[in-house]
């Protein structure tokens, strides 16, 4: 086992761990900071892939993105240090049924996936060909989740901007 | 001739003369990791004096005078005075996360390091996606603040973590915008290759105005994502005594007023590389004998001198202008700073594109 | 228009931040303009201002004579009663007994610097000296008798 390896197996090892403390937490703050180590754990393994775009994008989207969104939320809403109740035992027993069967599902998957053995080659993971490959509409092209994206974005911009805007007149009337 | 990179080169060739290619690197990582500490201890050293000093200048004062010469060794007590104190934890704090919250402060600023170049060929690892690394580890900093405000269980630190989320979230949009205005000329974002692209000019001379309002914006950004003056509503000490670290005391204490310096370090930094080019000298265009007369002056001198540079604006905001209000805060990022870099952008799009830059 | 309203508002903003810069940045650059004194290190060169109010003092001339009638005016106006006058009758030249002060005590732990006194007194006997370094290890030092041993009103004071 080669050093590679070793690093490989050990950063494994911190995700699975942390994801499972982000599950089984009893505090709802520190099982988002548990779930905030587990996705730098997979940031930090596209690294070790040499996949950096990969690893900066999963970074910036979803450990200073969503994470900070999902603090942000319990802030909002709970109180500091307070427990969360402890689930019914028929919920839990689900879950551990709803987990078991998904921990099934892939490890047949990956039993019986014929992996295709990766080119020897590097990924030219050049900044040009990251973004001509995003916005080309050729085979193996990202233009049209690109484009959907980015309708799915001004949506819910233009959702949050219904919401929030003030119903100038209608408030004018009620006050009077 | 003496340069960090020949240093860099030694220390290669002796250690590969000597170990097996595995424990090269592993020597090598331990040198960087010491070099990295020592490099924080001796900036925050450095950068509270000259704070103290910069503030008292500006306010008519002397300033700390009195310990070694000219005072200089005053910020060295304040540290030993620190890591002598108690370290208190309240009592109704989560204490893990408590203590867990000046490290995820400090590993960030930390790891930005790695692609800032110091000198010419002197850098950790100059990787392909320099600066946009830069910017998703700097999302991460947040965090920690945000930890240490909620795991406190104070309403003064809660507030001041929330303040302190709001803006800093809301700033990186503007701070990103005009980073993107300078990779936008340079077409790459690795960071050995923005700065060899000025090697005719810096870039806040070459891109003309868009380039120098990127700049004033990045500046404005950069001071917000800080917390520093006047954007410094996640501490205001008038208001919430001391914001998110309130409760903490001692060196916990040290390290988030040493990760907050550390921080100004690298916005200055990385604003060094993008408008000012690094560690590149001073350069006019095609005049061969007045750049190669400027290429005299090593090149960690150049770097290091354009970083306190902006440093020392970044401390003229801080003693000059007062603080603002939370409302007019997010009304400066999302009314004028965004669409202002936004329509910025475009411009400089348009320039890149038709060569309108030198 | 909407935009133009835009655009000079910006420029404004940015002109007032330029403005305010500009000041600090002349502070910064012009060291000998600095107010702060280095006081134990100055001491020889130090010189208060002559509106600071460090304590009381009765100001004697040549002749050992004072401007104090002892007419208690300042004892009633101060607030805090941090002056006591003590009176006697001395015989003048005519045979007359005349009031006048035998004993001015003031206690400066108690003097608040208020200045009521000097502003009460109808013969400025006394008034307020720029002295500050009051510190002593005793604080029955700090109750003093203005008057010096041995003197008495100048000639022509009523």
């Amino acid at each position: 086992m080669d050093i590679s390896q070793i690093i490989f197996y050990c950063t494994a090892t911190f995700i699975l761990v942390t994801a499972f403390l982000a599950v089984t937490a009893a505090k709802i703050f520190r099982s988002t900071i548990w779930l905030l180590f587990s996705l730098f754990g997979i940031a930090s393994l596209y690294y070790w892939m040499d996949l950096q775009f990969i690893a900066a994008v999963q970074t910036v989207v979803y450990v200073g993105g969503i994470v900070v969104l999902i603090i942000f939320s319990i802030f909002l809403t709970h109180k500091a240090n307070d427990a969360m109740p402890k689930p019914p035992l028929m919920r839990q027993v689900l879950a551990a049924l709803a987990s078991l069967f998904g921990i099934a599902l892939v490890l047949y998957l990956v039993y019986h996936h014929v992996f295709i053995t990766p080119p020897t080659t590097v990924i030219n993971a050049n900044i040009d060909t990251i973004g001509f490959q995003l916005i080309s509409t050729e085979k193996g092209g990202y233009s049209l989740p690109f484009e959907l994206a980015s309708v799915l974005l001004l949506a819910s911009l233009i959702g949050c901007i219904v919401i929030a805007m003030r119903q100038g007149t209608a408030q004018v009337n009620s006050v009077d | 001739m003496i340069s960090f990179e020949n240093i860099v080169k030694w220390i290669q060739a002796f250690l590969s003369a000597h170990l097996p290619h595995i424990w090269v690197l592993a020597v090598e990582a331990v040198i960087i990791i010491i070099a990295a500490i020592a490099l924080f201890a001796i900036l925050g050293l450095v950068l509270v004096i000259m704070e103290r000093r910069v503030a008292a200048f500006m306010q008519i004062r002397f300033g700390p005078n009195r310990v070694g010469p000219w005072g200089l060794l005053q910020s060295t007590a304040d540290t030993i005075k620190l890591i002598m104190k108690e370290s208190i934890v309240p009592d109704n704090s989560d204490k893990f996360l408590f203590n867990l919250a000046p490290f995820m402060v400090m590993i960030p600023a930390m790891l930005i390091l790695a692609p800032i170049n110091f000198a010419k060929h002197f850098f950790i690892w100059d990787l392909n996606i320099g600066i946009l690394f830069v910017s998703s580890i700097s999302s991460i900093s947040v965090i920690g603040i945000l930890m240490g405000g909620w795991a406190s269980s104070n309403k003064y630190s809660l507030h001041g973590a929330m303040r302190s989320g709001a803006q800093i979230v809301s700033y990186e949009l503007s701070g990103g915008l005009s980073i993107l205005t300078i990779i936008v000329l340079c077409g790459s974002l690795k960071v050995s290759d923005i700065i060899t692209a000025q090697e005719t000019g810096w870039w806040i001379f070459r891109g003309h105005i868009p380039a120098i309002i990127a700049f004033v914006i990045y500046m404005i950004a950069v001071t917000a994502e800080t917390n520093r003056a006047p954007f410094d509503l996640a501490e205001a000490e008038s208001e919430l005594t001391a914001g998110f670290h309130t409760e903490y005391s001692g060196m916990r204490f040290a390290l988030f007023f040493l990760a907050e310096y550390i921080n100004i370090f690298i916005v200055c930094a990385v604003g060094a590389t993008l408008f000012f080019g690094g560690w590149m000298p001073f350069h006019i265009g095609t005049w061969h004998a007045f750049n190669h007369i400027m290429d005299f002056i090593p090149s960690s001198i150049w770097f290091f001198g354009k970083t306190f540079f902006l440093i020392f604006l970044i401390m003229w905001f801080r003693w000059t202008f007062p603080r603002l209000r939370i409302d007019q805060l997010l009304n400066l990022e999302w009314k004028y700073l965004m669409p202002i870099s936004m329509v910025n952008l475009l411009v400089m799009t348009v320039c890149a594109i038709y060569h309108l830059h030198f | 228009m909407f935009i133009v309203e835009y655009l000079k508002e910006v420029t404004n903003a940015v002109k007032s931040l330029a403005t305010g810069m500009k000041l600090t940045g002349y502070y910064f650059t012009h060291h000998k303009e600095i107010i702060t004194q280095e006081y134990p290190d100055n001491r020889a060169t130090l010189k208060m201002a002559d509106r600071f109010k460090g304590e009381v003092v009765m100001p004697h001339d040549a002749n050992n004579e004072h401007a104090c009638t002892g007419c208690t005016s300042c004892e009633l106006a101060c607030p805090n009663g941090s002056i006591k006058v003590i009176t006697k009758f001395d015989i003048n030249a005519d045979g007359k007994k005349k009031k006048a002060v035998d004993q001015h005590i003031y206690r400066l732990d108690m003097c608040t610097m208020c200045g009521l006194c000097i502003e009460a007194c109808p013969t400025d006997a006394i008034k307020m000296a720029n002295t500050f370094e009051h510190s002593v290890p005793d604080r029955n030092m700090l109750v003093k008798r203005l008057n010096n041993n041995g003197s008495k009103i100048r000639e022509g004071v009523e």
